[in-house]
């Protein structure tokens, strides 16, 4: 991909048919700008990975409007996808996200690590659904760097691509 | 076999292929929320019958266009299950498609022997 400056900021409702439209329109919005398919696909696979961690993990038990915040932006060869979704006081998901995340960074690749998260959710119990497999699978096919943060009972989580 | 279709998936099954085996094609998207709700008890359908015939599972990915971490799972769940009946296991992707080859070459890390095979198409 070549140079580019882009921004999208989208109040998503929390419903999971809204995982598929975003990724697809992310892939659909890029593949119409650019020319390196693969590229686009793989900022998809990411939106998609962290929209379907916010709506499965995020507190939507208010009475509020159950919105999450998805954010695409790009300038230079960066592009970054962030997902802000409201947790609950008492949930662990938040600090299991900035473990793993951690947990990444010590090994030496993306590879190593998704391959031994890979291996752990094999030998986990049937239906291993909080594994985080696939924050880690988007460290490693997005090629991403990641990063979390809780403020204020809102969880950001952060993917940074060079394309 | 009969074929399954789970929201945007459509996972065809064949018996005819040279060498024999049980073939299944994927097609569309596997995107649902919890995808191992219907792929679970069709894995078990697909086992059986493939352990009743003596015969291999193909699953062919060529035609998928996007699966997510949860089929992931499903399908690390079915390796150990064909393993664990000695039933052999051919994943079939397209290595042409970039994505397709980092989520199939990453799943090499299961081939510690004969009962897993991942072929590039």
């Amino acid at each position: 991909m070549g140079n580019f400056n882009f921004s999208i900021d989208l109040p998503v409702r929390s419903e999971w048919a809204n995982v598929d439209l975003l990724r697809t329109s992310v892939q659909n919005c890029f593949t119409a700008i650019f020319s390196d398919i693969e590229g686009c696909h793989s900022l998809a696979m990411v939106t998609g990975e962290l929209i379907e961690n916010a709506i499965k993990y995020g507190d939507w038990s208010g009475t509020d409007e159950q919105r999450f915040r998805l954010r695409v932006w790009g300038e230079g060869r960066s592009a970054h996808i962030s997902v802000e979704n409201p947790v609950h006081s008492n949930d662990t998901n938040a600090d299991q996200v900035m473990q793993t995340i951690g947990w990444m960074r010590a090994f030496p690749s993306s590879i190593e690590a998704y391959r031994a998260k890979l291996l752990e959710v094999a030998s986990a119990e049937r239906d291993p659904g909080d594994s985080k497999l696939g924050l880690v699978r988007i460290a490693y096919e997005g090629n991403c760097m990641l990063s979390a943060e809780l403020t204020r009972g809102v969880l950001r989580v952060q993917a940074e691509l060079t394309v | 076999m009969q074929s399954l279709i789970v929201g945007d998936l459509k996972i065809e099954a064949l018996e005819n292929g040279v060498p024999p085996a049980v073939q299944l094609l994927w097609k569309g998207k596997s995107n649902e929320r919890h995808p191992n709700e219907a792929l679970a008890p069709y894995f078990r359908e697909v086992l059986a019958t493939a352990g009743t015939r003596k015969l291999p599972i193909e699953l062919h990915f060529e035609k998928l266009e996007h699966f997510n971490s949860s089929t992931i799972t499903s399908i690390i769940q079915l390796i150990q299950d064909s393993r664990a009946r000695s039933i052999k296991l051919v994943l079939v992707y397209d290595q042409a498609l970039k994505w397709q080859k980092l989520s199939f070459d990453a799943l090499r890390v299961f081939a510690k022997d004969d009962m897993l095979e991942l072929r590039a198409a």
